[in-house]
């Protein structure tokens, strides 16, 4: 294919990119150093670095921060091992019951966020199953608590992101090859050790990519925090996004939250630029 | 890995996969239960699982009146679209070409969700609908078209411009939407299409087009170019050959791309909750029951929960072959 024809195929897609992705990236950091609220939005008023200093200096800011880095820290190995477990485990039943099995633990994955969130809400309202649960065999009162709002967030987050971690590792699972399986029944090998050398080398690449997907969906949890604390910041349970949100609809300071976007794109490219750097080693090798 | 033999092994992991979906499915079950309980018995401290059922959420949710001949009239709806469903399934049967049924069908639809609140009196929750279905068919199409141009292109083309497209877009994936949002408020603010439907489906469409050139690109790859260049010494040009040729064999790539494509368009919730006032789709109308101090909101909540999961769950029963094949081969995900 030519280069003129590559541009006449991909041009509508690159057009609203760059019109849509590119500009506003460009614009967000412009923003970011301008004060704007909802009444001047059309005409900005320029106040340089003031924004990203302040920023860098809200303690609620880096509390949000921690708070992201404490649940990317729990939910992106707590889903990969749970994926993994139940992965082995529905590899081992038949065909059919596979796919019965596989759409029942689809759902959490295809669930509108807000939606899944507000039905585990359900579950933890005053009249809630699992509250009633909670209180006879704890015997004590479920309240919503810095605690315990935060331990559901990050029950949520595991309960939607493992159905992910499972089906791509089943698929890779149906890739491993039956001869060195066989081999290493022969010599002797248990369960455990087929586990540990074969199985788990083998879907190392499948590992990094899952590792990659939930870091950076992780990252960016907005919907489950949003409805599970309702944006109350008594249980100082905000992530990065929901504090920018807030800072952009609650207190209305829209060039402070572009400021504090942008500063979270820079915390992201320190995971991000090694991942790009390969993939555009791999590109060109591939070429 | 081989099967384990002893059957109470066997017996042990049937248990555990069984644990594994009632975890899966508990929120959906128990909110589907309170759905249709009265007030009383969904604020009951000990749960209720035997209770009267009652559809009164649900129509408060989706109805603002009701009409004296509502039998007669949601007998004649329900047969309406028992029989689009009929033909939807049975298509392949029916000794008339496939895509005249498939369009009578989308036309049936379109005018049947037109019709429906001219003999309804429908609430503001039908509003919400129809725009979700507006903004995720939009998405969708325009997505799925302009994706398959450029996933072919970056398919096929060895120079370094595509490398750099697709360098890009996965950066550009990896970030917060909220940085894009705010640019697109001032965007939306200067142009005023503030609230519209078409600004809403132009950004959504950008959002997910890294993703959707990725996937679609990775299922192009799978396509030999042996066959456009056969057909192109056939007299095809490059365009009619994507069309003519490739295309008929790519509908399953696109299925799972679209699939993907239509699960976040129908769940994005902050970019529709910052670029619009009213023409809400239905994630932001939901938000609204979460929390306040209104009692009826418990149960208004869970019935609007489940309004929204059924269309959804009735897509994955359909299409729960390419979405999985989407998630493994792509191996991408929004």
């Amino acid at each position: 294919m030519r280069r003129s024809t590559f541009f006449r195929f991909a041009g509508p897609s690159i057009f609203i990119m760059t019109l849509l992705m590119l500009i506003p990236l460009i614009m967000a950091i412009y923003l970011g150093m301008n004060y704007v609220t909802y009444n001047n939005v059309t005409q900005p008023q320029w106040v340089g670095l003031r924004n990203y200093i302040e920023v860098l200096q809200d303690n609620r800011f880096w509390q949000s921060f921690l708070f992201t880095g404490g649940y990317m820290l729990f939910v992106v190995p707590a889903t990969m091992i749970v994926g993994f477990g139940v992965a082995l485990l529905l590899d081992q039943v038949s065909t059919f019951t596979r796919g019965i099995y596989l759409s029942l633990f689809l759902l959490p994955f295809v669930i509108v966020p807000i939606v899944g969130t507000l039905m585990f809400k359900q579950l933890f309202e005053p009249s809630g199953l699992l509250t009633y649960l909670y209180q006879t065999i704890l015997g004590t009162k479920f309240r919503y608590t810095e605690v315990s709002v935060k331990v559901l967030i990050l029950l949520y987050g595991l309960w939607y992101v493992a159905p992910f971690a499972l089906v791509t590792y089943f698929a890779g699972l149906q890739t491993l090859s039956k001869d060195q399986l066989e081999a290493a029944s022969i010599d002797g090998a248990s369960v455990w050790q087929k586990i540990r050398h074969i199985v788990i080398p083998h879907l190392r690449s499948l590992t990094i990519l899952i590792l990659l997907i939930s870091t950076m969906d992780a990252y960016r949890v907005f919907d489950s925090v949003f409805v599970l604390t309702e944006m109350n910041p008594i249980y100082k349970a905000d992530t990065v996004m929901t504090y920018t949100f807030q800072t952009a609809v609650t207190v209305l300071r829209l060039g402070k939250a572009n400021a504090m976007a942008i500063l979270t794109i820079v915390g992201i490219m320190i995971v991000l630029i090694p991942n790009l750097i390969q993939s555009y080693r791999q590109q060109v090798e591939e070429r | 890995m081989e099967k384990v033999k002893s059957p109470t092994g066997r017996v042990l992991i049937h248990v555990a996969l069984i644990l594994f979906s009632v975890y899966s499915m508990t929120p959906f079950f128990w909110t589907l239960l309170q759905s249709f309980k009265n007030l009383k018995d969904a604020n009951s401290r000990v749960p209720k699982f035997i209770f009267t059922p009652t559809w009164a959420n649900y129509e408060e949710l989706w109805l603002r009146s009701l009409p004296e001949n509502g039998a007669t009239i949601a007998f004649f709806l329900m047969a309406a679209l028992v029989i689009l469903v009929c033909l939807l399934l049975f298509a392949k049967y029916i000794p008339v070409r496939n895509g005249v049924i498939y369009g009578f069908v989308i036309v049936g639809f379109v005018v049947l969700l037109w019709a429906i609140p001219r003999v309804l009196d429908m609430a503001k929750f039908y509003d919400y609908f129809i725009n979700t279905l507006i903004v995720t068919v939009g998405t969708v199409t325009v997505s799925i078209t302009i994706g398959c141009l450029a996933g072919y292109g970056l398919a096929r083309y060895a120079g370094m411009a595509a490398v750099v497209v697709l360098v890009a877009a996965l950066g550009f994936r990896a970030l917060p939407r909220l940085a894009f949002v705010l640019p697109y408020y001032w965007i939306g603010a200067a142009l005023n299409l503030l609230d519209t439907h078409l600004l809403v489906i132009l950004t959504l469409v950008a959002v997910n087009q890294p993703f959707t050139i990725w996937m679609l690109r990775s299922f192009f790859m799978e396509i030999p170019g042996e066959l456009e260049e056969a057909a192109m010494v056939d007299g095809c040009n490059r365009l009619t050959a994507f069309i003519r040729v490739i295309m008929p064999i790519m509908w399953p790539g696109v299925i799972s791309t679209a699939l993907f494509s239509l699960l976040l368009a129908y769940n994005e919730f902050l970019l529709v909750r910052l670029l619009t006032q009213t023409n809400w789709t239905l994630p932001v109308a939901i938000s609204r029951y979460t929390g306040g101090e209104d009692p009826r909101h418990l149960t208004l909540a869970a019935a609007s929960a489940v309004s929204a999961t059924i269309p959804i769950m009735l897509v994955i029963l359909f299409f729960q072959k390419n979405l999985v094949k989407g998630l493994t081969a792509g191996a991408v995900k929004g």
